[in-house]
């Protein structure tokens, strides 16, 4: 268990070295300069100040160089300095986290309370009527837009209320926030919980054709808690594995979640900076996301392991 | 899977399969959901092949007196903002989402096989590299990843499907390599090694085909998420650039500018997305189901 | 009655109506202390450096927080000389041959970090703009403005003169804008950037990308008794329907200022009547810019009938239900200060109001280089990846097929527009330009003289800039005009940049919100905000 883990472990840190080097080398191939597009809001370009403005940067040295320097500021905790907003990156980044993170959260949260039930609902209920209803509940909300959904939402709620959450201020308490990220959390997770609900149910079916359910139900327990009991547990396993990696999938649905609802969190905030091409925010957003990931993933894989049944029972 | 299985397997269920006829209908019957699915697909697919002869106005030509005009009369789905009619904008719309699904999911199959067979044929080293590679394609998020090359290439409609051909990649070279993995071992490869042939040919020849199944789930599935991604990032104004009719393209800001005052912009686009993607899906489920059938469900 | 007359005229009426409306409410009460407004901001704006950037994404958020020397009155809609009134002067003077201007400077003014404000000041700033001060602005995009200037001497520390090269009674103009604050010596334009310090009735406190910028109150302002206000915020809110829905449900108490659209006005109407709304013109045009040096269109014939095929009523009738204005260069008149007569505009190419002749004209030429209906030329249309831009483009687009020529449309990333302009890397491409200042001498010197570096289409006459030149110093100013209208002209001839139309915009407020004059032939100077008070 031991080397497996510290050969999880070097792969992590190799993939996430494969991502810097990737990401670094796609912002350097982007058409457009920076500086051209920091002098874009002065509409005027200047070659002598522009000359300038790349040596400050540091963006006249070569590309392995400016590399080097990005990995070396990282391996110290410097993360540089916009190139937008002249400030320090990482007090950019960070204060924007919170806020999709609990935006992400409550979406997950979402797709799991209504997934999870018609999950269970449809595959107890095979090839009934619930059960198509609720698989073409499912494919809906897998084939509509997020920020579709989250714009129908929005024009429902402003016709038949006149008024929406909405954010134009910091929200100061913790029911101000509920309300204000609820919205946009359900039309997210709608999409997640489509999913969650499909994978359930397949888990669910394929537990329920295995022999120890049978076994159970020939040794005369309900069908009922058969079916909720042991089969809900055990179909558990691959579900929490795609919500583990759902969780950091969502923050694609969140960048354009963020963008309709205006909601000033870090996914919207890494659109706005690939637009502007402030290199230190992308980059290190990236790789952030991409640590983010890659760590969900190696915890869904130990929890794999420890939930697994084959291993439980082989102890 | 080949056309001879793909009978048998219909015999299998019971099927008469004498007439085209008969084995549609059965399909029908079985799958009313993939049915369903595959009617959607027909009508998209058709809808893009001879949108010029649907469509009775142009998709481009602006017109003063209808800005923003409500939907009816000779104008079905209304009009946009520059008098553009909406219906035959989503028209030829279909083509662009149909050319960016098609083109994106069969350049990520075909990077994806490439990927799978050498790895998990190859082995070794092959693998290794190969698997490394799609750790980093899949530690980011699909969007994501489409964003920074949607960025990076520059807004247009071939640049639109590398973006999203590139996240694919991964999916579809798991697959194949667990595939490939287990049929290397069977006894029909051994027989072909036994007797001479080269490891190239083995792989074309025998390994390829028995995976063109899941492929073909795999694509399905696949299409409808490449839909869905050029949507996304047109909306955010990094995919297929104006005028193009571009379903995504329609619902992008400017046209969510105008939600309450001419709701019509913003419906029926996003309407064509969901019910296309909903097709896909179905038709993907359905497929999986008959090319598949121990993820049966 | 021509039809440029009704449309200007009926267009006018009803910004003046309202207008008046307004401003008669506002005078009804007596001016209320304290409160905090609420307006939403379009987008993150670039830097809160005002003379590092041209747009008045800048200027709406950041004017209120810096002095100029003098300012147009901010109450008066229309930007003149004569209503020009002093700020950090107290007085100026002219010498006899209007060659030096001598500011008297106000005393016991105090930058918002405490520091006194001096003479030293007022030089620092323009020695920055002219480039011959050590600390540099990264961007200048106003430098020719100041050409003409020679130096700022200081004579005490309250005295400032300024030395121009020759006589330029308009300098007075330039200096009046939103877009003239004085800086302080003591702070670097990178700290200008990103924490600006000025004298003005507002301190900065914070700006946070796609959330929002907050300024104060300046307790120590120097004017008794103002800003009314305690605080402004500016919530950024980038998509225009959600800044809308904020605005009518009360969220924000005005909108950015020249955002709303005649759909959108209408809405507003119907969901908030109470809602106070004037439009006006904006002083930015969408033009045409064609580079001279890329073949064919390096042929004079082929730009000739690319002007005559516009159809400047079908833009202003889809893009803003005929509420845009059609002019030359200068705004037209009455809003505009220097646009010329009717009859002088129709006569200038595709500005006939009768379309199918100037395409028919347009087509010989085409013909006479051998394109026809079986011949058509394809040409890139690049325009930035913004509504505004695009949606003219697109009906640009449709008007070139008109003379055989298939457009196509090339979206440029928004952030990349101007440097790909100025590097020449297009074809034809459709442009705003804004006019921050309706004076010729802005208008004409940034735009067209040869070695500006905001003259995209690198048009450079040589003779032309002789009459700019001779324009500007010209004391009369009924001769001036008469010169002015006779460049504007002699412009579009030259199909300089033709221009397509002038934007007019509303600006909506909640009837509580008092003391904000929006201006009709600028929409970058009117944003000081001192005597901006609200009734809640």
């Amino acid at each position: 268990m031991a080397a497996y883990l510290v050969r999880r472990f070097l792969l992590m840190l190799l993939t996430l070295f494969g991502i810097s080097v990737i990401i670094f080398g796609l912002l350097r191939v982007v058409p457009g300069d920076i500086v051209d597009i920091l002098f874009d809001s002065a509409g005027m370009v200047d070659p002598a100040g522009k000359l300038q403005i790349q040596k400050e940067l540091g963006l006249d040295k070569p590309i392995p160089v400016q590399y080097a320097q990005w990995i070396g500021g990282l391996a110290r905790g410097d993360l540089g300095y916009s190139y937008i907003s002249e400030k320090p990156t990482l007090g950019e980044i960070l204060p924007r986290i919170p806020v999709t993170a609990e935006l992400a959260g409550l979406a997950l949260l979402f797709s799991v309370a209504l997934g999870v039930p018609l999950g269970v609902i449809s595959a107890v209920r095979q090839n009934t009527l619930t059960d198509y209803m609720l698989r073409i509940a499912s494919l809906t909300g897998l084939s509509m837009p997020a920020f579709w959904l989250g714009l129908l939402i929005l024009m429902a709620i402003v016709s038949w209320f006149g008024d929406m959450p909405m954010y134009t201020d910091m929200p100061s308490g913790f029911w101000q926030q509920l309300g204000l990220y609820a919205i946009p959390a359900a039309a997210v997770g709608f999409r997640s919980s489509s999913l969650v609900m499909r994978l359930t149910r397949s888990s669910m079916l394929e537990v329920m054709r295995q022999d120890y359910i049978r076994t159970a139900r020939a040794k005369g327990a309900s069908v009922q808690s058969v079916n909720y009991n042991h089969a809900l547990r055990n179909a558990m396993l691959p579900v929490v594995t795609v919500i583990g990696i759902e969780a950091a999938f969502l923050i694609g649905g969140l960048i354009v979640t963020e963008t309709v609802f205006n909601i000033p969190g870090v996914a919207r905030f890494l659109v706005e900076s690939i637009r502007v091409r402030d290199y230190p925010i992308v980059q290190n957003l990236v790789m952030l996301i991409a640590v983010v990931v890659v760590v969900i993933n190696f915890i869904v894989d130990m929890l794999y392991a420890v939930l697994d049944p084959r291993i439980k029972y082989s102890d | 899977m080949t056309a001879v299985e793909f009978e048998s397997e219909l015999t299998r269920a019971g099927a008469r399969t004498d007439t085209l006829w008969r084995k549609t209908v059965f399909f029908a019957r079985q799958y009313p959901l993939g049915a369903i699915g595959a009617v959607i697909m027909a009508v998209f697919v058709l809808s893009a092949v001879f949108a010029d002869f649907i469509t009775p106005w142009s998709p481009l030509t602006t017109n003063a007196a209808l800005s923003l005009a409500p939907p009816g009369g000779a104008h079905w789905f209304g009009s946009d903002y520059m008098g553009r009619d909406i219906y035959s904008r989503i028209v030829y719309g279909a083509r662009i989402s149909l050319a960016v699904g098609i083109g994106s999911t069969a350049l990520g199959c075909f990077f994806g096989v490439v990927l799978g067979l050498l790895s998990g044929y190859l082995g070794g080293w092959v693998d290794l590299v190969t698997q490394r590679l799609i750790d980093i394609l899949q530690a980011l998020p699909l969007l994501v990843l489409a964003l920074v090359m949607a960025a990076a290439l520059g807004p247009s409609l071939q640049n639109t499907i590398l973006s999203i051909s590139i996240p694919l990649i991964p999916y579809v070279a798991r697959v194949i390599r667990s595939n490939t993995l287990a049929l290397r071992e069977l006894a029909f490869v051994e027989a072909a090694h036994a007797i001479g042939m080269s490891e190239f040919r083995i792989a074309v020849r025998h390994i390829l085909p028995n995976t063109i199944a899941p492929l073909i789930v795999l694509g399905t599935a696949q299409l409808g998420s490449a839909i869905l991604t050029e949507a996304s990032l047109s909306f955010l104004g990094l995919g297929i650039p104006e005028p193009y009719p571009s379903w995504g393209r329609m619902l992008s800001a400017s046209a969510a500018e105008y939600v309450r005052t001419a709701p019509w912009l913003v419906i029926f686009p996003g309407i064509a997305i969901s019910v296309v993607v909903f097709g896909t899906n179905l038709l993907g489920d359905a497929l999986r189901d008959i090319l598949d059938p121990r993820q049966r469900g | 009655m021509t039809f440029f007359g009704n449309l200007t005229r009926f267009a006018t009426a009803c910004a003046v109506v309202t207008g008046v409306a307004a401003s008669v409410a506002a005078m009804a009460a007596e001016p209320k202390h304290g409160g905090t407004i609420k307006i939403y901001q379009r987008d993150n704006p670039p830097s809160a450096s005002i003379h590092e950037e041209a747009t008045y994404s800048v200027n709406v958020p950041f004017m209120a927080v810096f002095n100029n020397l003098v300012l147009y009155k901010q109450d008066v809609p229309q930007n003149s000389m004569s209503d020009i009134v002093p700020e950090l002067a107290t007085s100026w003077k002219w010498s006899g041959d209007y060659k030096t201007l001598t500011f008297m400077l106000r005393k016991g003014v105090k930058w918002h970090d405490g520091k006194p404000f001096t003479a030293q000041d007022v030089k620092c700033t323009f020695d920055m703009l002219k480039g011959t001060s050590a600390n540099k602005f990264r961007k200048n995009p106003r430098k020719a403005w100041y050409d003409n200037l020679e130096n700022v001497s200081v004579e005490n520390d309250f005295q400032a003169t300024f030395h121009l090269g020759h006589p330029q009674p308009a300098m007075l103009a330039l200096l009046a804008s939103g877009y003239s604050p004085i800086y302080p010596c003591h702070v670097s334009a990178r700290d200008m950037r990103v924490h600006p310090i000025g004298t003005g009735p507002f301190k900065f406190v914070e700006f946070k990308q796609n959330e929002d910028i907050k300024l104060v109150r300046n307790r120590d302002y120097w004017k008794k008794d103002r800003p009314y206000l305690d605080a402004i915020e500016y919530p950024i809110i980038t998509n225009r329907s959600t800044a809308m829905l904020a605005f009518v449900a009360g969220k924000v108490d005005m909108t950015f200022p020249t955002e709303v659209t005649p759909p959108i006005q209408r809405d507003i109407a119907k969901q908030d009547p109470t809602a106070v709304c004037v439009s006006a013109p904006t002083n930015v045009s969408t033009n045409l810019i064609v580079n001279r040096d890329a073949a064919p269109f390096n042929e004079p014939d082929i730009r000739m009938a690319m002007a005559l095929a516009i159809d400047r009523k079908a833009f202003v009738d889809i893009l803003s239900e005929g509420q845009n204005k059609i002019g030359g260069t200068m705004l037209p008149a009455p809003d505009g200060v220097w646009g010329m007569p009717d009859d002088m505009l129709r006569k200038m190419p595709g500005y006939d109001p009768d379309v199918a002749k100037n395409r028919e004209q347009a087509r010989a030429l085409m013909a006479k280089h051998g394109y026809g209906p079986d011949k058509h030329l394809k040409v890139k249309v690049s325009t930035r990846n913004i509504a505004q831009y695009r949606d003219a483009a697109v009906i640009l687009i449709d008007h070139l097929k008109t003379i055989w020529m298939d457009g196509e449309l090339e979206e440029v990333e928004s952030s990349n527009w101007f440097a790909k302009v100025a590097r020449k890397d297009y074809a034809v491409g459709l442009n705003l330009t804004g006019n921050a200042v309706d004076d010729p001498d802005q208008a004409f010197f940034e735009n067209y003289s040869c070695k500006s570096e905001r003259n995209y289409t690198g048009y450079c006459n040589p003779a032309l800039e002789k009459l700019f030149e001779a324009q500007s110093q010209e004391l009369d100013q009924a001769k001036r005009k008469q010169m002015v209208w006779d460049i504007d002209f002699k412009l579009q001839e030259d199909v300089a940049r033709p221009i397509i139309f002038h934007s007019t915009q509303a600006t909506c407020w909640k009837p509580y919100v008092h003391g904000f004059s929006p201006m009709v032939n600028s929409s970058y100077n009117g944003f000081r905000f001192e005597d901006l008070w609200v009734d809640k």
